[in-house]
């Protein structure tokens, strides 16, 4: 049965021309493996020497790793969360194309950031510890109960879309809506593991997960409108533009709100006499330290200002929005970055980084190349997954198979 | 008699009637006096203040003499006796670090070294170093940092597998084989004393060479024996605990069951680390932290250290 309803890239390759067509399940899938072949050695070397290997430290105690699994989680709960306040509580069941991919996408997603947080732990063999010994005054513990619980339903989710043959619609009705206070835990968690912190004045304010939640729909929502322009059935169909004018103007408000409210919190902070000069000084290095790059190249020029150019002039224009979309979510990881890595650099206390020389024992951390591998293998076996998906899964719906087919 | 005399004597002069002994204008009697005493009695310069420790107790029955000047160390070896007497929960260790006498020479860090066999990038007690000032009005001083054992320490609550906590005589553990190596803790420590075991050893670029007492294989016998934190052997070996688990100073628990004091104290040359149960009040460290001079780490945090710093 599945393969009755298969998806538009599982159609043969080569058009009535002969000429060879591109689709997203080979790109995938191709890159995929080559990102795995690449990023071998990192895993090799993660699985055979621990943590030595990467450049991380003792006073810069997370890096990379945890700033993409950040990333991650604002793209699968914030596209999911979009998603269903749209399809379930503002009655956009013209959706209903997209609904499969938006599942799946979040389940690979989820995948990826849980994989890549095991092999962040210093002994990935314990992660059982947490649901076996959990203390919930821990926020990481609520971050891995709250995340196991979401990858549960979604699997659930996805598996009664795609081979529920539309008996289970009521029970989907409910998981959706149960995702949706999940999935803001979730978010709210994931932000309050920094924002609890009192020792580090940038995590340490009430907004901080208020903003990871803004920033998740943002990313979101540039996720799932991309997620349209890739796989809609029917490019010619007149809905589609409709659904993707509309989806820009969504990400655009959200982009432009995040960015407004990032900005009145920072310069709250910034401001001379509130009291926390560290708290500037946090502020400063990721505006002009040496990381200052990716904020403004990558996440303000790329991630905001053009996109929001893009989707604000042409938002008729499928592939332009599209473009902006990807833009938008791709770049957001510079965000997940700079919250995390800035604020460990600063050394708590003076005269610390020279105390005992040692290279695990300084503050300075720039991800070294071991660390990029890993986390190429890591996408790799997730675009992998993805495009095995998108040949063999029945995610194009039967509905749309029939009308539009 | 005699030797009460003398003692007396020696308990009499102190470090300040000593140097302005030496700068007055009696200068040369009255520095012939001094040192007279003092090579009698090198104790009193261990003193832990200007006036020479009273002797009371348990402490004349020291070392260095019924009723004569001691040692602190001895004293508070004494005291250490005593509060191991006492039931667990009554006890409260605290240490006491005078930064006016530390020197900066970091015995203390190489003997933690040594004593929980710490590998590369691990340590438990650096010496911090500050500088302030311009030329000519500086200023320098050195701080131990051990961790702070606070009575609300931000470590705790963190770890999701609770792998860490404070025991009850109020010393923050660490369970190895709890932990998951999540890293949660240090980022919440505010004093950094917290640190990764990335797993690194002393020689294990050293190239492998036969005999008994070179190479490689031979060296590994010393670096992968068993320390004895919190009272187990932890041998050094494959991926095991304490590899790839935070780690962290925990007042030498194991060589305080055993009645002797933190491997920092013993090894400071000038004494200004000190150590002892803040419950008994006729301790050396409970005099110490009712002094004015008295501070802690970072105060406005509200993790109330159980070290303290004198000024």
């Amino acid at each position: 049965m599945a393969q009755a309803v298969a998806s538009p890239e599982s159609r043969p390759s080569t058009g009535g021309t002969g000429r060879i067509k591109l689709r997203w399940t080979d790109i995938f899938i191709g890159l995929g493996v080559i990102m795995l072949i690449v990023g071998a050695s990192g895993m090799v070397q993660r699985l055979t020497q621990g943590l030595a290997p990467t450049n991380l430290t003792s006073y810069v105690p997370w890096g990379l790793w945890v700033g993409f699994y950040d990333y991650l989680i604002w793209l699968e709960v914030g596209s999911l969360l979009v998603f269903t306040t749209l399809f379930y509580l503002t009655g956009a069941s013209n959706l209903k194309p997209i609904k499969a991919y938006a599942l799946f996408t979040g389940f690979t997603v989820v995948l990826m950031a849980l994989i890549i947080v095991l092999f962040d732990l210093g002994h990935p063999e314990r992660f059982w510890h947490v649901l076996v010994y959990p203390d919930f005054s821990s926020m990481i513990a609520w971050m891995v109960w709250l995340h196991a619980a979401y990858l549960v339903l979604l699997t659930v989710e996805l598996a009664l879309v795609l081979f529920g043959n539309g008996r289970f619609e009521n029970i989907l009705t409910i998981l959706a809506y149960l995702s949706l206070p999940m999935g803001l835990a979730l978010i709210i968690v994931s932000g309050s593991i920094f924002g609890v912190i009192a020792t580090r004045p940038l995590w340490n304010t009430a907004s901080l997960p208020l903003m990871f939640l803004i920033s998740s729909l943002a990313a979101g929502s540039g996720l799932l409108t991309l997620l349209v322009v890739l796989f809609w059935p029917d490019k010619r169909d007149e809905n589609y533009r409709m659904i993707v004018q509309r989806l820009a103007r969504l990400t655009s408000i959200l982009l432009a709100g995040g960015v407004f409210a990032a900005g009145v919190i920072g310069f709250t902070m910034l401001y001379k006499g509130s009291g926390s000069p560290i708290r500037a000084e946090g502020i400063n290095l990721i505006l002009s330290g040496p990381y200052a790059w990716s904020f403004w190249i990558v996440h303000i020029l790329l991630g905001v200002l053009i996109p929001l150019v893009l989707m604000i002039t042409m938002p008729r224009k499928p592939v332009i929005v599209g473009i902006a979309a990807f833009l938008s979510t791709v770049t957001f990881v510079a965000v997940t970055l700079n919250v995390v890595i800035p604020v460990l650099v600063t050394p708590d206390l003076e005269g610390l980084a020279t105390a005992f020389v040692d290279p695990k024992l300084n503050v300075n951390y720039v991800p070294n190349l071991m660390e990029w591998l890993m986390l190429a293998f890591i996408f790799g076996l997730g675009s992998l997954i993805y495009g095995l998906g998108l040949r063999f899964l029945p995610l194009r719906s039967r509905h749309e198979e029939v009308n539009h087919g | 008699m005699t030797d009460q005399n003398e003692v007396k004597q020696a308990s009499d002069v102190t470090r300040r009637n000593f140097l302005k002994g030496l700068m007055g204008g009696a200068g040369a009697a009255a520095a012939a006096a001094a040192f007279e005493v003092l090579a009698d009695n090198p104790a009193v310069l261990l003193a832990q203040d200007d006036e020479a420790l009273p002797v009371t107790g348990t402490l004349a029955l020291s070392s260095a003499g019924e009723g004569g000047p001691i040692d602190v160390l001895e004293r508070m070896r004494a005291e250490l006796s005593r509060a191991l007497q006492k039931p667990v929960a009554e006890r409260r260790w605290v240490m006491v670090i005078d930064l006016r006498k530390c020197v900066g020479c970091h015995a203390c860090t190489i003997s933690c070294v040594a004593e929980n066999k710490l590998p590369p990038g691990v340590v438990y007690r650096p010496v911090l170093e500050e500088e302030w000032g311009t030329y000519p009005n500086v200023g320098r001083r050195f701080v131990p940092r051990p961790c702070m054992q606070c009575e609300n320490p931000p470590c705790v609550p963190v770890c999701p597998v609770g792998a860490t906590y404070t025991n009850e005589e109020g010393i923050v553990e660490m369970n190895y084989e709890r932990c998951i190596g999540c890293r949660y803790c240090i980022t919440a420590c505010p004093y950094s004393a917290r640190v990764t075991d990335f797993g690194f050893t002393y020689n294990q670029d050293m190239p492998e060479a036969e005999g008994l007492i070179l190479g490689q294989a031979r060296a590994d016998d010393y670096e992968r024996a068993a320390n004895f934190e919190y009272g187990k052997a932890y041998p050094r070996e494959g991926r095991n605990s304490p590899i790839g688990n935070a780690r962290k100073c925990h007042f030498c628990q194991h060589r305080i069951l055993e009645g002797a004091l933190p491997a920092c104290v013993t090894t400071c040359i000038g004494r200004a680390t000190l150590f002892g149960d803040a419950n008994d009040p006729d301790s050396l460290v409970a005099e110490m932290i009712a002094r004015p001079n008295v501070m802690r780490l970072r105060e406005e945090l509200g993790t109330e250290p159980r070290v303290y710093y004198l000024t």
